[in-house]
């Protein structure tokens, strides 16, 4: 029915497809995998409209087609559910339904409210969400809004005669267990009406979900998996081009901290209506991992640390040195390292080459008297680039166009080789594939062994089990409760749970 | 070729063509004495231009420069008599001063910098008239040549202004390419959020690009105060438009953080093949800001990063 023949796209300096052939039959559910910078974006957005092939052909139906922008893929009947969700949440459920297309309500000029309300009823009932449609979106978990972003695209089948394809992106990431199972049954029983696209990084989910899978790597379509014709760690082979070693968290690199040394110490913290009577204490070659939930004060922790915010009570000592009132400056002067989770934002800077991105941070060591040193700059780059194996053509690289494990590799390069000693590392895999992912483990078990202290947010509870000495659970701006984790004898995601809620 | 790779190219090509189309119009545009001539008149707003060029680097914008230029012509009109050569530090430190006073209201009272540097140029402007109440006033030529003759004279047969805008773009490159500050201007430009969670200090490096702005605007100043040998209130308006005109099309976009300091140079030259042609096209003088109106508007429009930019108001 959709179909993409020999679709290529070249960016400057790569070649992001490579004669992608791609269909999809109706009411079928596709899987897409793939690393970072495997293409699976570039390959949406060609599918969604957003980017034009360079070369080949997409046909619907048979019959080739051409889109300029989204809006024209819309009209053919391809919608997208965002990964970061589209709707505007100062507007009403039935606004952000036909945000766009409210000229069919309007009577004399004026929008008729109720006729909009009964339409979106019945959009939201295809997805089986029965909140009312004059409800602020703000108001709404984030579940819901993934379903009401899923019913605006569902629209699309009162506008377009023909068949409909929609893409979901990583539409997982943000919800709980329970809440991926109703989503997937909803998915399942859509299939009358619409043939879905879906992609994630939880390889589980996918193979659940999916009747086909297309498995990406370098640009390229390496496998298409029937359902149940592949193990998941045959496809994370492919996927991967290796194999994914067993320990997945590096347990058995895990080796015990320096108890003797403390790195930062914080002692009856508060930040009011952030955090509240934080001690803890940091030691050399110790992951620290603070556990919680959304808004529970993790990173008010971090920033705390970093000295992004300045606490108003309690003592905070960074190698022994009074760091209340520090500023970031004065932190990265002690060794501190922030790796946020807003990579694209606050971790590099997006049209700075990578040597530019790497010495920001310690540009007093790579100059005399405000004067840098080039040479010495590119030198350290194209060091880290090998050491790390950072994918970039060269030093001169802009950060902005690698991809998302590559940045922040260059983001954990930049500390490390400014010597940072104490790493705050905010949720550093998020958003990162398996391949990626390792890396970083990796990257953290190393710096642990080199007696680098590293307090970590982690992207899941496994995560944070798996990689670190202690546990500290956080809840409201408290903490709860301190687990050890020395390797064999670590807590389960229960154990912490029980304190996180 | 597609435009992304054409783009950054598109300021010198914009150049060469403006000058063949009036050269093929007027052969005797191309002499070279003319052509120096018409870099020599241009010195003035090229510096003042070049000072924009730090605070639209980093994003921001200095509407301060024009009143500051004009504050400039009025002190150094003023208080030649008494200080001789040191009234050009006097003119410099004012600028550099009432930029950094730009930078501050920006960077800790939170005020964008269209309106702090507006409201910096009033009271620039109000200096300017209460200094000078209200009227042109003279240098005495006899000390304005002894003093800073040397700044309008010609070397070889060229034009001296075009040697001391040649040292300026010197010292502003050196600091764009090889210093940290430069460095740290160019993040601040491309991503202030990340070049804070590094560590900068991101607030003095913005008053910093205020302060070199309002430095260099005053430097303008001078040179406008010495080529007239006096100075007013409202000598140097008409000189704001045009300078933001060379940034833009040169090739710094409103959005900060690419072009620089080299691409101002070609803007300059933009606006100064614009202003020569109009006289060969006999356009009179007050109908030149309606042309630069539509240049700026266009030259935005072309430049501006709309992915940095999500919603205008």
């Amino acid at each position: 029915m959709y179909e993409l023949k020999a679709v290529d796209k070249k960016f400057p300096g790569v070649h992001a497809l490579k004669a992608i052939d791609f269909h999809i039959r109706r009411g079928e559910i596709v899987g897409l995998v793939g690393e970072n910078g495997a293409g699976k974006s570039t390959l949406m957005k060609v599918i969604y409209g957003a980017y034009q092939p360079d070369g080949g052909q997409i046909l619907i139906k048979g019959s080739s087609v051409r889109f300029a922008n989204p809006r024209q893929a819309m009209e053919k009947g391809i919608g997208m559910v965002f990964q970061e969700q589209s709707l505007i949440p100062n507007l009403t459920v039935m606004e952000n339904i036909f945000l766009g297309y409210e000229r069919q309500f309007v009577r004399f000029g004026v929008v008729d409210w109720k006729a909009m309300a009964k339409a979106a009823k019945a959009q939201l009932a295809k997805v089986k969400l029965g909140i009312d449609p004059a409800m602020v979106t703000s108001k709404l978990s984030f579940a819901q809004r993934q379903l009401v972003e899923l019913a605006k695209v569902l629209t699309l089948e009162e506008r377009v005669d023909g068949d409909l394809v929609i893409l979901l992106d990583e539409p997982t990431s943000v919800l709980s267990k329970d809440e991926v199972q109703l989503l997937f049954k909803l998915v399942r029983e859509l299939t009358t009406r619409a043939s879905f696209i879906f992609v994630s990084h939880r390889m589980d989910e996918v193979m659940d979900l999916s009747d086909r899978i297309y498995v990406m790597k370098d640009g390229e379509v390496v496998d298409v998996v029937e359902r149940g014709g592949a193990a998941a760690e045959a496809i994370q082979h492919k996927m991967v081009g290796r194999n994914v070693d067993k320990e997945y968290y590096r347990e058995h690199l895990q080796k015990p901290y320096e108890a003797a040394k403390v790195l930062v110490e914080m002692e009856r913290v508060g930040l009011p209506g952030r955090i509240q009577d934080i001690s803890l204490k940091l030691h050399a070659g110790e992951v620290l991992c603070l556990v919680g939930t959304e808004g529970s004060g993790r990173e008010a922790i971090l920033r705390t640390i970093y000295g992004m915010l300045t606490a108003t009570s309690g003592r905070l000592r960074i190698k022994g040195e009074d760091a209340a009132a520090f500023s970031p400056r004065q932190s990265v002067a002690h060794g501190v390292g922030y790796v946020p989770r807003e990579r694209k934002i606050e971790g590099i800077v997006a049209g700075m080459n990578v040597y530019e991105n790497m010495t920001l941070s310690q540009m007093k060591k790579h100059s005399s008297g405000g004067v840098l040193r080039v040479s010495e700059e590119r030198a350290l780059a194209r060091d880290w680039i090998r050491k790390l194996s950072i994918k970039a053509h060269s030093e001169f690289a802009d950060c902005g166009n690698l991809s998302g494990g590559n940045q922040q590799k260059v983001v954990l390069a930049k500390w490390r080789s400014a010597g940072s000693d104490i790493m705050l590392l905010d949720h550093p895999t998020r958003g990162l594939d398996i391949g990626a992912k390792e890396d970083v483990y990796d990257m953290i078990r190393a710096m642990s062994a080199a007696g680098v202290g590293i307090v970590l947010v982690a992207d899941t509870l496994e995560e944070a089990i798996g990689l670190s000495h202690t546990i500290i659970v956080v809840k409201d701006g408290r903490i709860q409760k301190q687990f050890a984790c020395e390797p064999g004898a670590k807590p389960t995601p229960f154990d912490l749970l029980h304190y996180m809620i | 070729m597609d435009i992304q790779r054409l783009k950054p190219h598109l300021p010198w090509i914009t150049l060469v063509v403006l000058v063949a189309i009036v050269g093929i119009n007027d052969p005797g545009f191309l002499r070279p004495s003319n052509l120096l001539g018409i870099a020599g008149d241009i010195v003035p707003l090229f510096i003042m231009a070049l000072g924009l060029t730090f605070a639209i680097y980093i994003g921001g914008i200095d509407l301060s420069a024009q009143s500051m230029a004009n504050m400039v012509t009025v002190i150094a009109s003023v208080y030649l008599a008494s200080m001789g050569a040191w009234v050009a530090v006097l003119c410099v430190m004012a600028g550099f001063l009432l930029g950094m006073l730009s930078g501050y209201v920006t960077t800790r009272l939170f005020v964008p910098s269209f309106i702090s540097t507006l409201a910096v140029g009033g009271i620039a402007f109000s200096i300017a008239q209460w200094l000078s109440g209200q009227r042109a006033l003279n240098m005495d030529a006899a000390q304005r040549n002894e003093t800073f003759g040397w700044m309008i004279g010609r070397t070889w047969g060229v034009p001296n202004e075009l040697l001391i805008a040649a040292v300026l773009v010197a010292i502003c490159l050196f600091i764009e390419r090889r210093t940290t500050l430069g460095r740290a201007l160019k993040a601040v430009g491309a991503g202030e959020l990340a070049a804070a969670a590094s560590g900068l200090n991101v607030a003095r490096y913005k008053i910093l690009a205020f302060a070199i702005s309002g430095a260099l605007a005053a430097i303008a100043g001078l040179l406008f105060a010495v080529k007239l040998s006096g100075g007013a209130p409202t000598i140097a308006n008409g000189f704001l438009l045009p300078a933001i005109v060379a940034v833009l099309v040169g090739g710094t976009p409103l959005t900060g953080g690419v072009g620089g300091v080299a691409n101002t140079v070609v803007g300059t030259l933009i606006v100064a093949v614009i202003r020569a042609s109009m006289l060969y096209f006999e356009i009179d003088a007050t109908r030149q800001q309606i042309v630069f109106g539509i240049v700026l508007i266009v030259a935005i429009a072309l430049t501006i990063d709309r992915a940095k930019l999500r919603t205008v108001k």
